[in-house]
Protein backbone atom coordinates (compact mmCIF):
# COMPACT_ATOMS: atom_id res chain seq x y z
CA UNK A 1 0.00 0.00 0.00
CA UNK A 2 2.02 3.63 -0.89
CA UNK A 3 1.46 5.93 2.03
CA UNK A 4 -1.72 7.67 0.10
CA UNK A 5 -4.14 4.85 0.23
CA UNK A 6 -3.06 4.44 4.02
CA UNK A 7 -3.57 8.35 4.94
CA UNK A 8 -7.14 7.31 2.80
CA UNK A 9 -7.45 4.17 5.05
CA UNK A 10 -6.84 6.04 8.12
CA UNK A 11 -8.52 9.45 7.36
CA UNK A 12 -11.97 6.45 5.96
CA UNK A 13 -11.44 4.48 9.11
CA UNK A 14 -11.54 7.89 11.51
CA UNK A 15 -14.87 9.43 10.00
CA UNK A 16 -16.04 5.93 10.03
CA UNK A 17 -15.50 5.60 13.61
CA UNK A 18 -17.09 9.00 14.22
CA UNK A 19 -20.07 8.70 12.66
CA UNK A 20 -20.81 5.60 14.53
CA UNK A 21 -19.87 7.34 17.70
CA UNK A 22 -22.32 10.40 16.57
CA UNK A 23 -25.29 8.26 15.57
CA UNK A 24 -25.37 4.23 15.89
CA UNK A 25 -28.81 3.54 14.52
CA UNK A 26 -28.27 6.33 11.64
CA UNK A 27 -25.28 4.83 10.69
CA UNK A 28 -26.54 1.80 10.76
CA UNK A 29 -29.15 2.22 8.33
CA UNK A 30 -26.09 3.73 6.13
CA UNK A 31 -24.04 1.03 6.34
CA UNK A 32 -27.17 -1.06 5.01
CA UNK A 33 -27.54 1.10 2.09
CA UNK A 34 -23.68 1.07 1.75
CA UNK A 35 -23.70 -2.10 1.50
CA UNK A 36 -26.55 -2.77 -0.84
CA UNK A 37 -24.66 -0.10 -3.51
CA UNK A 38 -21.41 -1.89 -3.18
CA UNK A 39 -23.19 -5.65 -3.67
CA UNK A 40 -24.93 -4.12 -7.13
CA UNK A 41 -21.75 -2.99 -8.06
CA UNK A 42 -19.00 -5.87 -7.19
CA UNK A 43 -20.19 -7.70 -10.26
CA UNK A 44 -19.37 -5.40 -12.34
CA UNK A 45 -15.75 -3.85 -10.82
CA UNK A 46 -14.70 -7.84 -11.06
CA UNK A 47 -15.79 -7.86 -14.45
CA UNK A 48 -13.87 -4.93 -15.17
CA UNK A 49 -10.50 -5.82 -13.55
CA UNK A 50 -10.48 -9.10 -15.64
CA UNK A 51 -11.76 -7.04 -18.99
CA UNK A 52 -8.87 -5.25 -18.32
CA UNK A 53 -6.32 -8.25 -17.65
CA UNK A 54 -7.48 -8.92 -21.28
CA UNK A 55 -6.71 -5.61 -22.84
CA UNK A 56 -3.50 -5.23 -21.32
CA UNK A 57 -2.39 -9.09 -22.92
CA UNK A 58 -3.86 -7.94 -26.19
CA UNK A 59 -2.55 -4.23 -26.26
CA UNK A 60 0.61 -4.25 -24.67
CA UNK A 61 3.12 -1.41 -23.75
CA UNK A 62 5.27 -2.51 -27.37
CA UNK A 63 1.49 -1.71 -28.91
CA UNK A 64 1.27 1.57 -27.10
CA UNK A 65 4.79 2.44 -27.81
CA UNK A 66 4.06 2.00 -31.69
CA UNK A 67 1.47 4.05 -31.68
CA UNK A 68 3.38 6.84 -29.35
CA UNK A 69 6.69 6.51 -32.18
CA UNK A 70 4.21 6.95 -35.01
CA UNK A 71 5.85 10.00 -37.88
CA UNK A 72 1.82 11.16 -37.86
CA UNK A 73 1.60 13.12 -35.38
CA UNK A 74 -1.97 13.83 -36.27
CA UNK A 75 -2.87 9.99 -36.93
CA UNK A 76 -0.81 8.94 -34.08
CA UNK A 77 -2.70 11.44 -31.50
CA UNK A 78 -6.06 10.36 -32.50
CA UNK A 79 -4.87 6.62 -32.49
CA UNK A 80 -3.02 7.29 -28.98
CA UNK A 81 -6.55 8.85 -27.31
CA UNK A 82 -8.45 5.98 -28.81
CA UNK A 83 -5.77 3.37 -27.20
CA UNK A 84 -5.76 5.60 -23.84
CA UNK A 85 -9.26 5.76 -23.24
CA UNK A 86 -9.80 1.82 -24.24
CA UNK A 87 -7.25 0.76 -21.69
CA UNK A 88 -6.31 1.41 -18.37
CA UNK A 89 -2.82 0.80 -17.84
CA UNK A 90 -1.29 1.87 -14.18
CA UNK A 91 0.13 5.38 -13.82
CA UNK A 92 3.23 4.59 -12.79
CA UNK A 93 3.69 2.51 -16.03
CA UNK A 94 2.64 5.14 -18.37
CA UNK A 95 4.41 7.75 -17.38
CA UNK A 96 8.12 6.46 -17.84
CA UNK A 97 6.83 4.90 -21.10
CA UNK A 98 5.54 8.70 -22.49
CA UNK A 99 8.71 10.00 -20.62
CA UNK A 100 11.16 7.98 -22.61
CA UNK A 101 9.82 8.87 -25.71
CA UNK A 102 9.47 12.69 -25.03
CA UNK A 103 13.44 12.28 -24.15
CA UNK A 104 14.00 10.49 -27.20
CA UNK A 105 12.81 13.56 -28.78
CA UNK A 106 9.35 12.74 -29.72
CA UNK A 107 6.26 14.88 -30.56
CA UNK A 108 4.87 15.44 -26.92
CA UNK A 109 0.92 15.57 -28.19
CA UNK A 110 0.56 12.04 -29.03
CA UNK A 111 1.25 11.40 -25.10
CA UNK A 112 -0.17 13.88 -23.59
CA UNK A 113 -3.63 12.66 -25.43
CA UNK A 114 -2.61 9.16 -24.14
CA UNK A 115 -2.01 9.86 -20.61
CA UNK A 116 -4.86 12.07 -20.37
CA UNK A 117 -7.75 9.73 -21.88
CA UNK A 118 -5.70 6.75 -20.36
CA UNK A 119 -7.56 8.04 -16.84
CA UNK A 120 -10.63 10.66 -18.12
CA UNK A 121 -11.83 8.43 -20.60
CA UNK A 122 -13.45 5.02 -19.40
CA UNK A 123 -14.30 2.58 -22.57
CA UNK A 124 -14.12 -0.59 -19.54
CA UNK A 125 -15.71 1.25 -16.96
CA UNK A 126 -18.60 2.46 -19.08
CA UNK A 127 -20.98 -0.22 -18.43
CA UNK A 128 -20.45 0.37 -14.64
CA UNK A 129 -20.96 4.46 -15.16
CA UNK A 130 -23.94 3.79 -17.23
CA UNK A 131 -26.02 1.79 -14.61
CA UNK A 132 -24.80 3.85 -11.80
CA UNK A 133 -25.25 7.44 -13.27
CA UNK A 134 -28.06 6.87 -16.42
CA UNK A 135 -26.88 6.37 -20.50
CA UNK A 136 -26.69 10.33 -20.89
CA UNK A 137 -24.36 10.72 -18.10
CA UNK A 138 -21.91 8.43 -19.03
CA UNK A 139 -22.19 8.85 -23.07
CA UNK A 140 -21.76 12.95 -22.62
CA UNK A 141 -18.85 12.64 -20.29
CA UNK A 142 -17.25 10.45 -21.56
CA UNK A 143 -17.28 12.21 -25.13
CA UNK A 144 -16.18 15.89 -23.43
CA UNK A 145 -13.64 14.21 -21.80
CA UNK A 146 -12.40 12.77 -25.21
CA UNK A 147 -12.70 16.66 -26.88
CA UNK A 148 -10.94 18.11 -23.87
CA UNK A 149 -7.99 15.46 -23.89
CA UNK A 150 -7.66 15.73 -27.41
CA UNK A 151 -7.71 20.13 -27.23
CA UNK A 152 -5.41 19.72 -24.13
CA UNK A 153 -2.79 17.61 -26.19
CA UNK A 154 -2.57 20.21 -28.75
CA UNK A 155 -2.83 23.32 -26.54
CA UNK A 156 0.52 21.15 -24.64
CA UNK A 157 2.22 21.06 -28.47
CA UNK A 158 1.74 24.63 -29.16
CA UNK A 159 2.83 26.02 -25.30
CA UNK A 160 5.76 23.69 -24.74
CA UNK B 1 -35.08 -15.15 -12.02
CA UNK B 2 -32.12 -17.02 -13.86
CA UNK B 3 -33.21 -14.69 -16.99
CA UNK B 4 -32.94 -11.87 -14.90
CA UNK B 5 -29.44 -12.59 -13.28
CA UNK B 6 -28.37 -13.41 -16.80
CA UNK B 7 -29.22 -9.94 -17.98
CA UNK B 8 -27.84 -8.28 -14.52
CA UNK B 9 -24.34 -9.96 -15.21
CA UNK B 10 -24.19 -9.60 -18.74
CA UNK B 11 -20.75 -8.25 -18.99
CA UNK B 12 -19.39 -10.64 -16.72
CA UNK B 13 -20.67 -13.38 -18.39
CA UNK B 14 -19.31 -11.96 -21.98
CA UNK B 15 -15.59 -11.79 -20.19
CA UNK B 16 -15.96 -15.84 -18.38
CA UNK B 17 -16.96 -17.20 -21.81
CA UNK B 18 -14.08 -15.09 -23.56
CA UNK B 19 -11.56 -16.63 -20.70
CA UNK B 20 -12.94 -20.17 -20.62
CA UNK B 21 -12.45 -20.04 -24.84
CA UNK B 22 -8.82 -18.50 -24.31
CA UNK B 23 -8.51 -21.69 -22.11
CA UNK B 24 -9.15 -23.68 -24.84
CA UNK B 25 -7.32 -22.21 -27.49
CA UNK B 26 -4.53 -20.33 -25.70
CA UNK B 27 -4.10 -21.41 -22.29
CA UNK B 28 -0.60 -19.10 -21.61
CA UNK B 29 -2.68 -16.04 -22.91
CA UNK B 30 -5.71 -16.78 -20.55
CA UNK B 31 -3.07 -17.07 -17.58
CA UNK B 32 -0.95 -13.99 -18.73
CA UNK B 33 -4.37 -12.12 -19.00
CA UNK B 34 -5.33 -13.82 -15.26
CA UNK B 35 -1.70 -12.41 -13.99
CA UNK B 36 -2.19 -9.10 -15.40
CA UNK B 37 -5.71 -8.58 -13.69
CA UNK B 38 -4.07 -9.49 -10.48
CA UNK B 39 -2.67 -5.65 -9.46
CA UNK B 40 -6.43 -4.71 -9.95
CA UNK B 41 -7.76 -6.65 -8.01
CA UNK B 42 -5.49 -5.85 -4.76
CA UNK B 43 -6.30 -2.67 -5.53
CA UNK B 44 -9.83 -3.34 -5.48
CA UNK B 45 -9.39 -5.20 -2.30
CA UNK B 46 -7.42 -2.09 -0.75
CA UNK B 47 -9.90 0.87 -1.60
CA UNK B 48 -13.16 -0.56 -1.10
CA UNK B 49 -13.44 -0.50 1.99
CA UNK B 50 -12.45 2.80 2.53
CA UNK B 51 -15.33 3.84 0.16
CA UNK B 52 -17.68 1.86 2.03
CA UNK B 53 -16.52 3.80 5.73
CA UNK B 54 -16.45 7.20 3.43
CA UNK B 55 -20.00 6.51 1.69
CA UNK B 56 -21.46 5.57 5.25
CA UNK B 57 -19.19 8.98 7.28
CA UNK B 58 -20.99 11.28 4.51
CA UNK B 59 -24.66 9.52 4.97
CA UNK B 60 -23.95 10.31 8.95
CA UNK B 61 -21.99 13.24 9.55
CA UNK B 62 -22.05 16.06 6.41
CA UNK B 63 -25.66 17.58 7.18
CA UNK B 64 -27.40 17.56 4.10
CA UNK B 65 -27.66 21.47 3.94
CA UNK B 66 -24.14 21.41 3.97
CA UNK B 67 -24.01 20.04 0.29
CA UNK B 68 -26.67 21.67 -0.58
CA UNK B 69 -24.92 25.10 -0.07
CA UNK B 70 -21.06 23.75 -0.57
CA UNK B 71 -22.02 21.56 -3.68
CA UNK B 72 -25.40 22.46 -4.85
CA UNK B 73 -26.20 23.87 -7.57
CA UNK B 74 -25.61 27.69 -6.24
CA UNK B 75 -22.15 26.62 -4.54
CA UNK B 76 -20.95 28.21 -7.85
CA UNK B 77 -16.94 28.39 -8.58
CA UNK B 78 -16.45 27.94 -4.76
CA UNK B 79 -18.11 24.65 -4.66
CA UNK B 80 -16.24 23.55 -7.90
CA UNK B 81 -13.13 24.10 -6.16
CA UNK B 82 -14.48 21.81 -3.35
CA UNK B 83 -15.18 18.93 -5.64
CA UNK B 84 -11.99 19.19 -7.53
CA UNK B 85 -9.76 19.08 -3.84
CA UNK B 86 -11.91 16.26 -2.80
CA UNK B 87 -11.25 14.33 -6.09
CA UNK B 88 -7.31 14.81 -6.18
CA UNK B 89 -6.87 14.25 -2.36
CA UNK B 90 -8.87 10.78 -2.59
CA UNK B 91 -7.00 7.89 -3.68
CA UNK B 92 -8.32 4.46 -5.77
CA UNK B 93 -9.63 3.93 -9.66
CA UNK B 94 -12.58 6.11 -11.18
CA UNK B 95 -15.24 3.09 -9.95
CA UNK B 96 -14.23 3.53 -6.59
CA UNK B 97 -15.82 7.46 -7.22
CA UNK B 98 -19.21 6.50 -8.68
CA UNK B 99 -20.75 5.32 -4.84
CA UNK B 100 -19.38 8.29 -3.25
CA UNK B 101 -20.22 10.70 -6.00
CA UNK B 102 -23.57 9.38 -5.80
CA UNK B 103 -23.84 9.58 -2.27
CA UNK B 104 -23.18 13.05 -2.26
CA UNK B 105 -25.73 13.60 -5.56
CA UNK B 106 -28.19 12.24 -3.26
CA UNK B 107 -28.02 14.49 -0.66
CA UNK B 108 -27.56 17.53 -2.91
CA UNK B 109 -24.29 17.58 -4.68
CA UNK B 110 -25.21 19.51 -8.28
CA UNK B 111 -24.57 17.76 -11.46
CA UNK B 112 -21.56 19.35 -12.18
CA UNK B 113 -19.87 19.05 -9.10
CA UNK B 114 -20.39 15.29 -9.20
CA UNK B 115 -19.28 15.47 -12.98
CA UNK B 116 -15.93 17.79 -11.55
CA UNK B 117 -15.58 15.05 -8.45
CA UNK B 118 -15.26 12.11 -10.82
CA UNK B 119 -12.92 13.50 -13.15
CA UNK B 120 -10.99 15.20 -10.40
CA UNK B 121 -10.65 11.55 -8.90
CA UNK B 122 -9.51 9.96 -12.33
CA UNK B 123 -7.32 12.47 -13.82
CA UNK B 124 -5.42 15.27 -11.44
CA UNK B 125 -4.84 12.93 -8.09
CA UNK B 126 -1.94 13.86 -6.05
CA UNK B 127 0.55 10.85 -6.04
CA UNK B 128 0.31 10.54 -10.16
CA UNK B 129 1.31 13.98 -10.69
CA UNK B 130 4.44 13.61 -8.44
CA UNK B 131 5.16 10.36 -10.43
CA UNK B 132 4.34 12.66 -14.01
CA UNK B 133 6.83 15.57 -12.17
CA UNK B 134 9.24 12.95 -11.79
CA UNK B 135 9.32 11.32 -15.38
CA UNK B 136 8.39 14.24 -17.42
CA UNK B 137 9.86 17.57 -15.81
CA UNK B 138 7.97 19.80 -13.44
CA UNK B 139 6.58 22.15 -16.25
CA UNK B 140 5.24 19.36 -18.47
CA UNK B 141 3.33 18.34 -15.08
CA UNK B 142 2.27 21.72 -14.32
CA UNK B 143 0.73 22.76 -17.80
CA UNK B 144 -1.44 19.69 -17.90
CA UNK B 145 -2.41 20.20 -14.64
CA UNK B 146 -3.66 23.69 -15.32
CA UNK B 147 -5.30 23.12 -18.73
CA UNK B 148 -6.70 19.59 -17.38
CA UNK B 149 -8.61 21.67 -14.68
CA UNK B 150 -9.71 24.27 -16.46
CA UNK B 151 -11.12 21.64 -19.17
CA UNK B 152 -12.72 19.44 -16.16
CA UNK B 153 -14.80 22.78 -14.91
CA UNK B 154 -15.77 23.46 -18.32
CA UNK B 155 -17.05 20.05 -18.46
CA UNK B 156 -19.04 20.20 -15.44
CA UNK B 157 -20.20 23.28 -16.35
CA UNK B 158 -21.55 22.11 -20.30
CA UNK B 159 -23.24 19.21 -17.72
CA UNK B 160 -24.64 21.23 -15.71
CA UNK B 161 -26.07 23.52 -17.91
CA UNK B 162 -27.50 20.82 -20.52
CA UNK B 163 -29.26 20.15 -17.53
CA UNK B 164 -28.01 16.09 -17.88
CA UNK B 165 -29.84 14.19 -15.27
CA UNK B 166 -28.18 10.97 -13.02
CA UNK B 167 -31.01 8.31 -13.54
CA UNK B 168 -30.62 5.28 -11.94
CA UNK B 169 -30.99 2.26 -13.56
CA UNK B 170 -32.12 0.34 -10.12
CA UNK B 171 -35.16 2.03 -9.45
CA UNK B 172 -36.14 2.07 -12.96
CA UNK B 173 -35.73 -1.48 -12.94
CA UNK B 174 -37.97 -1.94 -10.00
CA UNK B 175 -41.71 -2.90 -11.18
CA UNK B 176 -44.03 -1.25 -8.87
CA UNK B 177 -46.74 -3.60 -9.92
CA UNK B 178 -46.40 -6.90 -10.96
CA UNK B 179 -48.14 -10.36 -11.72
CA UNK B 180 -46.56 -13.59 -10.31
CA UNK B 181 -46.75 -15.91 -13.23
CA UNK B 182 -46.34 -19.01 -11.35
CA UNK B 183 -49.10 -17.88 -8.68
CA UNK B 184 -51.80 -16.61 -11.72
CA UNK B 185 -54.89 -18.98 -12.17
CA UNK B 186 -56.50 -16.92 -15.45
CA UNK B 187 -59.53 -15.88 -13.19
CA UNK B 188 -59.28 -12.66 -14.76
CA UNK B 189 -60.80 -10.97 -11.98
CA UNK B 190 -58.04 -8.28 -12.41
CA UNK B 191 -58.85 -7.57 -16.18
CA UNK B 192 -62.26 -6.98 -16.11
CA UNK B 193 -61.85 -5.28 -12.59
CA UNK B 194 -58.93 -2.77 -13.99
CA UNK B 195 -59.10 -3.09 -17.34
CA UNK B 196 -56.89 0.27 -17.94
CA UNK B 197 -53.64 -1.70 -15.94
CA UNK B 198 -53.76 -5.72 -16.09
CA UNK B 199 -54.28 -7.28 -19.50
CA UNK B 200 -54.59 -11.20 -20.40
CA UNK B 201 -52.05 -12.79 -21.89
CA UNK B 202 -51.91 -17.21 -22.92
CA UNK B 203 -54.07 -17.34 -19.82
CA UNK B 204 -52.86 -15.26 -17.33
CA UNK B 205 -53.05 -11.62 -16.21
CA UNK B 206 -50.00 -9.15 -16.84
CA UNK B 207 -49.62 -5.54 -16.10
CA UNK B 208 -50.27 -3.33 -19.43
CA UNK B 209 -47.49 -0.69 -18.98
CA UNK B 210 -44.63 -2.20 -17.06
CA UNK B 211 -43.31 1.27 -16.28
CA UNK B 212 -46.71 2.31 -14.28
CA UNK B 213 -45.71 4.57 -11.14
CA UNK B 214 -47.94 4.49 -8.31
CA UNK B 215 -47.31 8.25 -8.12
CA UNK B 216 -48.84 8.95 -11.49
CA UNK B 217 -51.93 7.14 -10.58
CA UNK B 218 -55.29 9.33 -8.94
CA UNK B 219 -56.29 8.33 -5.34
CA UNK B 220 -59.35 6.02 -6.60
CA UNK B 221 -57.00 4.13 -8.56
CA UNK B 222 -54.80 3.65 -5.96
CA UNK B 223 -57.35 2.42 -3.64
CA UNK B 224 -58.73 0.11 -5.98
CA UNK B 225 -55.85 -1.47 -7.08
CA UNK B 226 -54.73 -2.30 -3.63
CA UNK B 227 -58.00 -4.09 -3.07
CA UNK B 228 -57.43 -5.38 -5.96
CA UNK B 229 -54.50 -7.02 -5.26
CA UNK B 230 -56.38 -8.23 -1.89
CA UNK B 231 -59.33 -9.49 -3.84
CA UNK B 232 -57.06 -11.67 -6.43
CA UNK B 233 -57.38 -15.10 -5.37
CA UNK B 234 -54.18 -16.74 -5.44
CA UNK B 235 -52.61 -13.54 -4.35
CA UNK B 236 -50.72 -13.46 -7.14
CA UNK B 237 -50.43 -9.56 -7.95
CA UNK B 238 -47.59 -7.55 -6.19
CA UNK B 239 -47.51 -3.87 -5.40
CA UNK B 240 -44.00 -1.83 -4.11
CA UNK B 241 -44.60 1.54 -3.17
Amino acid sequence: MDIFTIGFWLVGGILFFLSVIKNKEKSKEAMKKSKGMMKNMIGDIIGIIFMIGLILTFIPPETIEKVLGSDNTLLSSFVAALVGSITLIPAFVAFPLVGSFVDAGASIVPGVAFLTTLTMVGVVTFPLEKKEFGTKFAVTRNLLSFGAAISIAILMGVIL
Amino acid sequence: MMKELLKKNKVSLIIIVIYASLMVVQRDTAFLALSNSTYYLIEMAQILPVIFMLTVAIDVLIPKDWIVKRLGEKSGLGGAVLALAFGSLSAGPIYAAFPIAKTLHKKGASIGNVVVILSAWAVIKVPMLANEAKFLGTDFMAVRWVLTVVCIFVIGLIMEKRRIKIEDDEVQDKQVITVKQAYCIGCTACEKGMPEVFGMKDGKAYVIQPEIKMENLDEQAKKQLMSMAKKCPPKAIEING
